[in-house]
């Protein structure tokens, strides 16, 4: 019994550890930690021990990536939350743009999200060889989130896959192949401008439709 | 009569094989146009009607028949028709039971044992035809429409097939088996064809439709999802580009925040030991001296934060000078060099009466001799005594070694 005990606490004490890190788990990242938020009686454990902190679970994807939110928000909290919106609203357009570039440059009608996996030489000669998708790269690189100063398609998708991947949205599961996974982070990040679209009411898909519409006729 | 119909039947097969490399092309591009080299055979297929023109100007085409048999016959994937026609199926099992029937009535034994097997036939082929059906979706759906390139082509691919379904079920609640038990009466053969044969497909193929509808529906969901996405992200690229000043509104300022906002700050920062720091290069030595740990269970497991090599370029600087082990090796040439004869290393060792471990004097005497620049090695010669593994060959034991001036 003791052993039963023992393991689930050495198993949430990391899963709390990454939450409190501010890392998002989803099924890529952290498989183990994934199942045990699915799971109700470890979530409630976790959830009971981060309310100490003043934290508690927040998921999104339709319950597929958890993150860690606060409990009750005071004035401090919520000066982290705003600088944090305003942080992720910045990021939007550089990441919806890479991830743009990614799903034409890889040629996929579905654009990036959880498990899918890209690889990355194979997309840097795809970009290398068009001349539309290297001004698009070379764009997308010098955005503040990125900051690459670099003239050169190499570095500047290197550095465009490092930051993702310290940014959470990317994983690299072996250190020594070039190939990056998608995480629930993405998934996040297209619920966070579904959301801005629909209480803005700015009607992207339609806008999107009407537009793709358009240039069929 | 039937003699004649199986000969016409073998010869149209032996035809279709005669011709098969033709057939096989005219079946991969659709249709095929005439020319010399294959006018010939092309006329004695279109003679067979395996060959048809559709009209006037038109190339020959495959007849939908033989399309159909190797369709199945390879699992095509493009085939999608499918037949979802059951009334005409149902109306033409009824007819052949009243023919059946009016037959035994009429104690006419040779017609009603050549209607029952037709109507055996027809029921057969008809479940046949239902279970085929079914598998064409399923295959369509295992490879998630991968016949066709774009997901709007998917998604009208997938809602052509949600139609057969509702189609193909619609048509099985045409049977109704009270009346098929009317029809069949107190007959055992009927009731076996129509009441017992009939209800086990039927019941099979309505459970099995509705678990395609399930994954047809999950399937849609899915693409359309995929689609939602792309044109949000899309969307999102052409609202920025005609508001280049657009900035969200600043959702979180609400009294109650949006639960996808509230995101905690980071409350343990990712630690990592800077491994470049030459100030921690006796501390990180020291862990590295001790690992010990023979872990086969985890190897390969990386942990992300990483990604620093630790290179261990200048191990020299860390050779301990004064280390008594190697002073003593050091004697060992130098007696050698002196003596001028080739002496075995345990036998310096017991001469000398040295207290070193027998195999780490070994060792640490290899190590001297490799250990030598390559101008004062090619003065030595070392020589290992020993012999081979008796069972693992390819293995050498060295026992002893010797070294010698060259």
């Amino acid at each position: 019994m003791s052993q039963v005990t023992e393991t689930t606490l050495v198993g949430t004490s990391a899963l709390i550890e990454r939450l409190l890190k501010g890392q998002f788990i989803c099924r890529t990242t952290d498989e183990d930690g994934w199942r045990a938020l699915k799971n109700p009686d470890t979530r409630e454990r976790v959830e009971a021990y981060l309310n100490q902190i003043n934290r508690t679970i927040g998921s999104a994807g339709e319950g597929e990536v958890f993150f860690c939110g606060y409990q009750q928000l005071g004035e401090s909290e919520r000066k982290v939350i705003s600088s944090q919106f305003k942080d992720i609203c910045n990021a939007l357009i550089p990441l919806v743009e890479w991830l743009v570039l990614v799903q034409e440059g890889s040629g996929q009608d579905a654009p990036l999200s959880e498990g899918a996996a890209v690889r990355l030489t194979e997309l840097q000669t795809r970009i290398e060889d068009t001349p539309a998708f290297r001004e698009q790269l070379a764009k997308i690189s010098h955005y503040r989130l990125f900051g690459s100063t670099s003239s050169n398609v190499d570095a500047q998708i290197k550095l465009v896959f490092k930051r993702l991947v310290e940014l959470g949205y990317l994983t690299k599961p072996n250190a020594e192949k070039q190939i990056f996974i998608a995480t629930g982070k993405l998934d996040y990040l297209y619920e966070v401008i579904r959301f801005i679209d629909e209480t803005e009411g700015l009607s992207l898909e339609a806008q999107a439709e009407t537009a793709t519409q358009r240039d069929l006729v | 009569m039937s003699s004649n119909l199986h000969q016409a039947g073998v010869k149209l097969l032996k035809q279709l094989g005669r011709h098969a490399e033709l057939v096989m092309d005219v079946y991969l591009s659709g249709s095929v146009s005439e020319d010399e080299t294959n006018a010939a055979a092309i006329e004695k297929l279109r003679k067979s009607d395996i060959l048809w023109r559709p009209e006037a100007d038109q190339e020959l085409r495959l007849k939908r028949s033989v399309r159909a048999l190797l369709e199945e016959a390879l699992s095509d994937e493009r085939n999608r028709q499918i037949d979802s026609n059951v009334g005409s199926s149902l109306a033409s099992i009824k007819t052949l039971a009243a023919h059946y029937k009016e037959a035994r009535h009429n104690v006419d034994y040779a017609a009603s044992e050549a209607y029952l097997a037709d109507l055996s036939e027809h029921v057969y082929s008809f479940a046949d035809g239902l279970r085929y059906s079914i598998r064409v979706l399923w295959s369509r759906i295992n490879n998630e429409f991968g016949y066709v390139g774009t997901i709007n082509a998917k998604i009208r691919e997938n809602e052509l097939a949600q139609k057969q379904v509702t189609e193909l079920l619609n048509g099985l609640e045409m049977f109704q088996f009270s009346e098929l038990g009317e029809i069949a009466g107190d007959i055992r053969e009927l009731r076996k064809l129509l009441v017992t044969s009939l209800q086990d497909t039927l019941s099979d193929c309505t459970q099995e439709l509705s678990v395609v509808q399930g994954r047809l529906l999950e399937l849609l969901g899915r693409f359309r999802q995929i689609r939602g996405r792309t044109r949000l992200l899309k969307g999102w690229l052409l609202y920025t580009d005609l508001h280049p000043d657009y900035h969200p509104a600043d959702h979180v300022s609400h009294k109650q925040l949006p639960a996808l906002f509230n995101c905690a700050e980071a409350l343990l920062a990712p630690a990592a030991v800077d491994v470049h720091s030459s100030l921690y290069e006796p501390e990180l030595f020291e862990i590295v001296s001790n690992i010990k740990r023979i872990d086969r269970l985890n190897a390969g497991h990386v942990i992300a934060e990483q990604d620093v090599s630790v290179s261990l370029s200048q191990t020299e600087d860390f050779d301990i000078p004064d280390n008594p082990l190697k002073l003593a090796v050091d004697a060992y040439f130098c007696a050698v060099i002196d003596s001028g004869k080739s002496q075995s290393a345990l036998e310096y060792l017991d001469e000398q009466a040295l207290s070193w471990d027998r195999e780490s004097w070994l060792y640490q005497v290899i190590c001297g001799y490799e250990g030598l620049p390559e101008e004062h090695r090619q003065y030595f010669e070392l020589e290992a005594i020993g012999e081979s593994d008796p069972v693992y060959t390819g293995n050498f034991v060295i026992r002893d070694v010797e070294l010698w001036l060259a």
